[in-house]
């Protein structure tokens, strides 16, 4: 390589290194609420089925509408708009919804059929979605009130940390401070349902009453709200609680508000899984140095020593990934995922510089223990394109032929049969 | 204030069975039959990898937020389409590609019809708190910017999350010589302005210097 390359290689490499470094994999919290927004995102979804459906249902009424329709609404006054923001007060929409206060007197949203949120001073959010049948708004921090005119139709969502509160008509306020992490929701009128931590899924709030979550406590609390609550009032304290009936409380979750991180969990089984979840693979390779390699490799369950290995993989450090699948199979010869270790010795071997001769037998040996076995297909696939790039496509025809005639629909099928068409 | 704590209800608490050990395959049934927790554990399992793709090609993390919602509302609905069950990985990898390209072109168009670069809004502040390297991390985005959407999603792809050109092929549905292209394209183009613009070069090597020491 000239010097040229080697500098343009070098420039390329030091902008996917500022790429890399720039994203940290999320938390425990950050996962936490985006799954709670996905169920309530599921929830208010319809399924496929129901949409062609809907899609049916609404082109049968389209074709009345343009009939009968038109003449009705004249008569009646009616006409079911879908929502939109129509004024925008004491401030302005950024890109992504952002909301920017332009003065003192906090911002408030109005949309055409006559909702209208209201943040309080100081308060940041984010418009996060619009749809023909509601709206969804993040409140980052601070507290605001909204005002939903009710319509069975219509769906509004309001998100607050790790917190939903789904809504149709109603009037209430919603407070968020993510630095204790306490949740205030209180109802003036209507019904709204808190889905999230501590409170479980859909805990309802009814006229009147205060919900209030401490989320580093694991505690929530139901009160009855004050009467005088037009305006967002979050440091205010509510008067003293009353406890809700027994029907309506959730059972306290027995889990901890965020997922263990891997030191929180130290010394129980398949303490490194959660971690691997969260994508905290530099912690989980960081306990074990901190361990020692050996001593680890000896005492991990068989469980972490999986997700020590998918670390290693992950950070690109091939020799601790193979030597974690090494002492798995060595430690847990019965186990299930015994077999699974050729396979992934495999792709350790991938990693290396020279590594494709040692990876294609890894795979070999995977494909006769388990020519059936979950990674059958890929293994298989991962073989051919070895072998193509070794020792060239003639080589790896027959193994195309293979694979095609095994997982004619596997996701190395188009490139078996590109190699195939190979002249 | 005094909160009321809900310790004092009686409890009883059952253990549910761990879901965690699932294979891939039993993972993808439980999505096909529309169990909550097979919801729960495809989230659990695979949001960090889209997520940490999405900020990558995004710059975003809200965005990133966004397109993971929508990855897996795509991922529930087209569960029914996988043949290979034990595929799920692959299978959520490849819908978060297609989506983030259809992201890509959305924003390509938008920025077409819009007077600011919708760049100058992305907010790096989640990135760090350094300043310089906020500025820095912005500047490569504004420069990736500049690439059409395949060829920044190539480029992410092979240089950032190290796939394979076949890898890449599959997931996006193109062919090998079509990546290859599009990642010769994009080095190019890149190497082209990084030259014409020696301050982001030298900032770009102080960065890493400075990180690898």
């Amino acid at each position: 390589m000239n010097h040229s390359n080697h500098a343009e290689t070098a420039r390329l490499d030091a902008v996917a290194q500022v790429l890399r470094d720039a994203v940290k994999p999320p938390g425990g919290a950050e996962l936490e609420r985006g799954l709670r927004a996905l169920r309530a995102r599921e929830r208010t979804r319809p399924r496929v089925a129901l949409r062609w459906a809907a899609v049916a249902a609404v082109a049968c009424c389209v074709a009345l509408g343009f009939t009968v329709a038109p003449q009705a609404l004249r008569r009646a006054g009616l006409a079911t708009a879908p929502v939109a923001l129509q004024r925008i007060g004491g401030g302005t929409v950024l890109e992504g919804g952002y909301l920017s206060e332009a003065g003192h007197d906090g911002v408030e949203l109005v949309f055409n059929e006559g909702s209208r949120f209201r943040l309080s001073h100081g308060t940041r959010g984010r418009l996060r979605e619009v749809r023909s049948d509601g709206a969804r708004f993040d409140l980052d921090h601070g507290s605001a009130s909204f005002q939903i005119t009710p319509n069975v139709a219509r769906h509004w969502a309001v998100e607050a940390g790790p917190f939903v509160v789904s809504v149709q008509g109603t009037d209430f306020t919603v407070a968020w401070e993510p630095t204790s992490e306490r949740l205030e929701v209180r109802l003036r009128q209507g019904r709204v349902v808190v889905s999230g931590p501590v409170v479980g899924e859909d805990f309802v709030v009814r006229p009147g009453q205060a919900l209030m979550v401490d989320l580093p406590r694991g505690k929530s609390e139901i009160s009855v709200a004050r009467p005088e609550m037009n305006a967002p009032d979050v440091a205010a304290p509510v008067v003293p609680p009353v406890s809700a009936p027994p029907a309506a409380l959730p059972v306290p979750s027995a889990k901890p508000a965020a997922p263990p991180s891997a030191s929180a969990s130290r010394g129980t089984e398949r303490r490194f899984r959660a971690a691997l979840a969260n994508g905290e693979w530099d912690r989980i390779l960081a306990e074990v140095e901190h361990d020692g390699v050996d001593a680890s490799l000896r005492t991990l369950s068989s469980d972490d020593l999986f997700a020590l290995a998918d670390a290693a993989r992950y950070r690109r450090r091939p020799d601790l990934a193979r030597a974690a699948l090494l002492a798995e199979r060595e430690r847990f010869p019965s186990s299930s995922r015994s077999l699974d270790t050729s396979f992934l010795l495999g792709r350790v071997e991938e990693l290396r510089a020279g590594g494709r001769p040692a990876a294609i037998k890894r795979y070999d040996e995977y494909l006769a223990r388990a020519p059936n076995g979950t990674y059958a297909a890929e293994a298989l696939g991962r073989k051919m394109i070895l072998v193509k790039e070794s020792q060239g496509p003639a080589s790896a025809r027959q193994i195309a032929e293979e694979y095609l005639r095994s997982f004619p629909k596997g996701s190395y099928a188009k490139a078996a049969r590109a190699l195939l068409e190979q002249p | 204030m005094s909160l009321s704590s809900r310790s004092r209800t009686p409890l009883a608490l059952v253990a549910k069975p761990s879901r965690r050990d699932v294979a891939d395959a039993e993972l993808a049934q439980g999505l096909v039959a529309r169990e909550d927790w097979a919801m729960g554990e495809t989230w659990v399992r695979f949001a960090p990898m889209v997520l940490v793709l999405a900020e990558r090609v995004l710059g975003s993390k809200p965005d990133a937020e966004d397109l993971a919602q929508e990855v897996f509302g795509r991922v529930h609905d087209k569960v029914k389409t996988l043949r290979e069950p034990a595929s799920l990985r692959s299978f959520v990898y490849s819908i978060a590609i297609r989506t983030l390209k259809s992201e890509l072109r959305y924003r390509r168009l938008k920025s077409w019809l819009s007077f600011r670069d919708p760049a100058d809004l992305v907010d790096f502040r989640h990135v760090t708190e350094d300043v310089e390297s906020r500025d820095l991390v912005a500047k490569v985005h504004a420069l990736l910017n500049r690439l059409s959407p395949r060829d920044k999603l190539v480029f992410v792809l092979k240089r950032v999350e190290t796939m394979t050109v076949e890898e890449i092929a599959v997931a996006m549905d193109i062919s090998e010589s079509t990546v290859k292209r599009s990642l010769a394209h994009a080095s190019q183009r890149l190497t082209r302005w990084l030259e014409a613009d020696p301050a982001l070069g030298q900032a770009l090597g102080t960065q890493l210097g400075m990180r690898s020491e």
